[in-house]
């Protein structure tokens, strides 16, 4: 029977799963097959599974069980192997590469990091500072139809935010890298300046989520959104 | 799995799994995480889709105007608070840092999930729970649908 296949630990982890049920409609007990030094975390599965909102909570609910008692090494959502010699196969083969990859992470979770700055106060900021933009905005403001007035406020207005986005956003990350083992920094969503995930080890956390702390109370017109620990999806 | 403000309004902290969390964590579960080439992985068609290079840019008219007239509608005294008080926390990284780089440069793929569960419009099936998700998970961030226009332009 297919399987779909959650996470890789060590043959060493508890790997306490009991009372933990898998993707799918009709959900399977979660249970471990075990080869060599490793385990992989599965449950079977005999339907298509899709990426519903439940099931990628359980994706995400098997790995904060299991991180709880040790290293795991989280599969992207959605992989499903023919059977369990399939993967006894796998974990033979790369056994190397993944107690290696359990043994750097050991002791660490991700910790992700987004924030939005408020646009109304950095355009505040921004006009404040600027005698260009505030002379143009009075200008419009004051009924001015010349209508390259408002394009060349525009320019120089996006201008300042592109600038000032990313510096601030490059300052955040630099408060908070050296804290963290490793990070990746990705393309922040829609409305967002920052989006950056990082790897801390236990020993780290404590500085680390006073770090996160400090930055709230200091920075302001900036909105935080604080993730971790999480399982160090982006560190595999 | 809990979000508990701290320190005033500007912060939301999610500890461990849980669906409260799941909203941030999704891209990381779809787009991070260990792949195994020789298993199968099922199809995330109705995310994929419109995982779109995205990019909030700068140099377009269109954005140009829309700057232009948030700041004509702004009450330019109200709530003016002082600059950004960053330099507390990273000493001088700030100016040295990247003050100097390219404009506009805030672009790059946006994520999966956020255009996955945002996105009203379409009625692909896959998408019906993640947007479930969406429609609770958005409320504390706030986010306001004028920020939403300028995911159209490219540069």
């Amino acid at each position: 029977m297919p399987l779909y296949v959650y996470s890789i630990i060590a043959a060493a982890h508890p790997c306490r799963l009991d009372g933990l049920t898998g993707v799918g409609t009709e959900p399977a007990p979660v249970r471990a097959v075990t080869a060599g030094r490793l385990r992989a975390v599965v449950s079977d599965v005999d339907e298509e599974i899709r990426p519903r909102r439940r099931d990628l909570a359980v994706h995400q609910e098997v790995q904060d069980r299991l991180m709880t008692d040790g290293t795991v090494l989280p599969l992207q959502f959605g992989y499903t192997a023919p059977d369990d010699q399939a993967v006894t196969q796998v974990l033979l083969e790369h056994e190397d590469g993944y107690l290696e990859a359990l043994e750097r992470l050991r002791g660490c979770a991700e910790y992700q990091v987004k924030a939005s700055q408020d646009e109304d106060a950095l355009l505040r900021e921004i006009l404040h500072e600027s005698d260009r933009a505030r002379q143009l905005n009075d200008r419009i403001r004051g009924g001015d139809p010349d209508p390259r007035l408002p394009l060349e406020l525009g320019e120089l207005v996006a201008a300042e935010v592109g600038e000032r986005r990313e510096g601030l956003a490059a300052g955040l990350v630099q408060s908070l890298v050296p804290l963290a083992r490793d990070h990746s920094v990705r393309a922040p969503a829609d409305g967002d300046i920052l989006n950056i995930s990082l790897l801390v080890h236990d020993d780290d956390k404590n500085a680390f989520l006073e770090a996160e702390a400090r930055l709230t109370e200091q920075v302001e017109d900036v909105e935080f959104r604080f993730n971790g620990p999480l399982p160090p999806y982006s560190f595999v | 799995m809990t979000v508990v403000p701290q320190s005033g309004s500007n912060v939301s902290r999610s500890t461990g799994g849980g669906t409260s969390s799941l909203y941030d964590v999704l891209e990381l579960i779809l787009d991070r995480g260990l792949v195994i080439d020789v298993f199968v992985r099922v199809s995330l068609v109705g995310i994929e889709i419109l995982k779109i290079d995205a990019r909030i840019v700068v140099a377009s008219v269109d954005t140009y105007l829309r700057f232009a007239e948030a700041c004509n509608r702004l009450d330019l005294e109200a709530g003016r608070k002082a600059p950004t008080q960053l330099t507390d926390v990273v000493g001088n990284a700030v100016e040295s840092g990247a003050r100097g780089k390219s404009k506009g440069a805030i672009s790059g793929v946006v994520d999966a999930v956020t255009q996955s569960l945002s996105g009203s419009s379409d009625d692909d099936e896959e998408q019906e729970e993640p947007e479930e998700a969406a429609e609770e998970e958005e409320a504390p961030r706030r986010r306001r649908p004028a920020r939403r226009t300028a995911r159209r332009e490219r540069e």
